[in-house]
């Protein structure tokens, strides 16, 4: 997850990996991911998945930050601000 | 393929202060990012080197499952609810006049609760897991005693019923109930 970040943010954020363990829990407590353990190559592996209240959260945060994003885009450009969704 | 030492010397921290499980799965993903560097190319001594760079500092992961542990959650919860819960009690006593307790009750009523209150603050405030997780369970103990004691004592001492004195017992009940249910996260490795 924190490679993906890396890669798809062109190594501008670059989070020490080890901090992921902890905001996975706090999700996990939140009702957000389930995690389950798997055995992959002898040594026992947590995965998580996302929760149905976990999808709809990440689907409102994401909207949330597009028409954050926009309105800041068009306050810094003096652009047309858009409506939200 | 053994563990390089600088890895398990890592791990080794963080097992000083964290449950086996989170541990383990801590381990795994540590294992997995040195083999990411041994993959691309890199000797195993600096392919090592790098992963627990990646990593991270050891005390910011144990901070971090210190302020996601769930004694500390249910420690600041307690203390937030506690000024309320105590004000009913106070409310509850003084309009019942029930205040004759004898002093060295009271002074032992004071010391625990002093005591409670210190616990539930330790794990609170604490950065360090094991210590947040310790001194919060103990606190969850001493709210339930606490609290059981009050209902007990005040039943005992036939103090009349008063819907102010409901009230306190309602929420210390209430409080009994969510102690106990937050012990067993509490308590589990």
């Amino acid at each position: 997850m924190i490679e993906a970040l890396r890669q798809s943010t062109g190594g501008r954020l670059d989070l020490p990996t080890g901090t992921i363990y902890p905001a996975l829990r706090r999700l996990e407590q939140a009702g957000l991911i389930t995690g389950s353990w798997s055995v992959v190559g002898g040594r026992r592996r947590r995965e998580y998945r996302l929760t149905p209240a976990g999808d709809r959260a990440l689907s409102g945060r994401r909207a949330d930050w597009r028409d954050f994003s926009a309105m800041v885009t068009a306050a810094l450009e003096g652009g047309p601000c858009p409506n939200p969704a | 393929m053994p563990e390089p030492r600088l890895i398990s010397s890592y791990l080794d921290v963080l097992a000083a202060q964290l449950p086996a499980s989170i541990v383990e799965e801590l381990g795994d993903g540590l294992a997995e990012t040195h083999r990411s560097y041994l993959r691309q190319g890199l000797a195993p001594d600096l392919a090592a080197r790098s992963a627990v760079a990646e990593f991270g500092d050891p005390e910011l992961i144990v901070a971090g499952f210190a302020r996601v542990n769930p004694a500390r959650r249910a420690a600041r919860r307690l203390l937030g609810v506690g000024p309320a819960v105590g004000a009913c009690w106070v409310a509850a006593l003084v309009t019942s006049r029930a205040w004759a307790v004898p002093l060295p009750a009271r002074m032992l009523a004071g010391l625990v609760l002093a005591a409670v209150i210190a616990l539930l603050a330790t794990s609170a405030l604490g950065t360090r897991y094991r210590l947040a997780a310790r001194t919060g369970a103990m606190g969850l103990f001493g709210i339930i005693a606490l609290d059981a004691s009050l209902i007990t004592g005040v039943a005992l001492a036939g103090v009349p019923l008063t819907w102010v004195l409901g009230l306190a017992m309602a929420a210390s009940a209430a409080r009994i109930c969510y102690a106990a249910r937050a012990l067993r996260p509490a308590l589990a490795r």
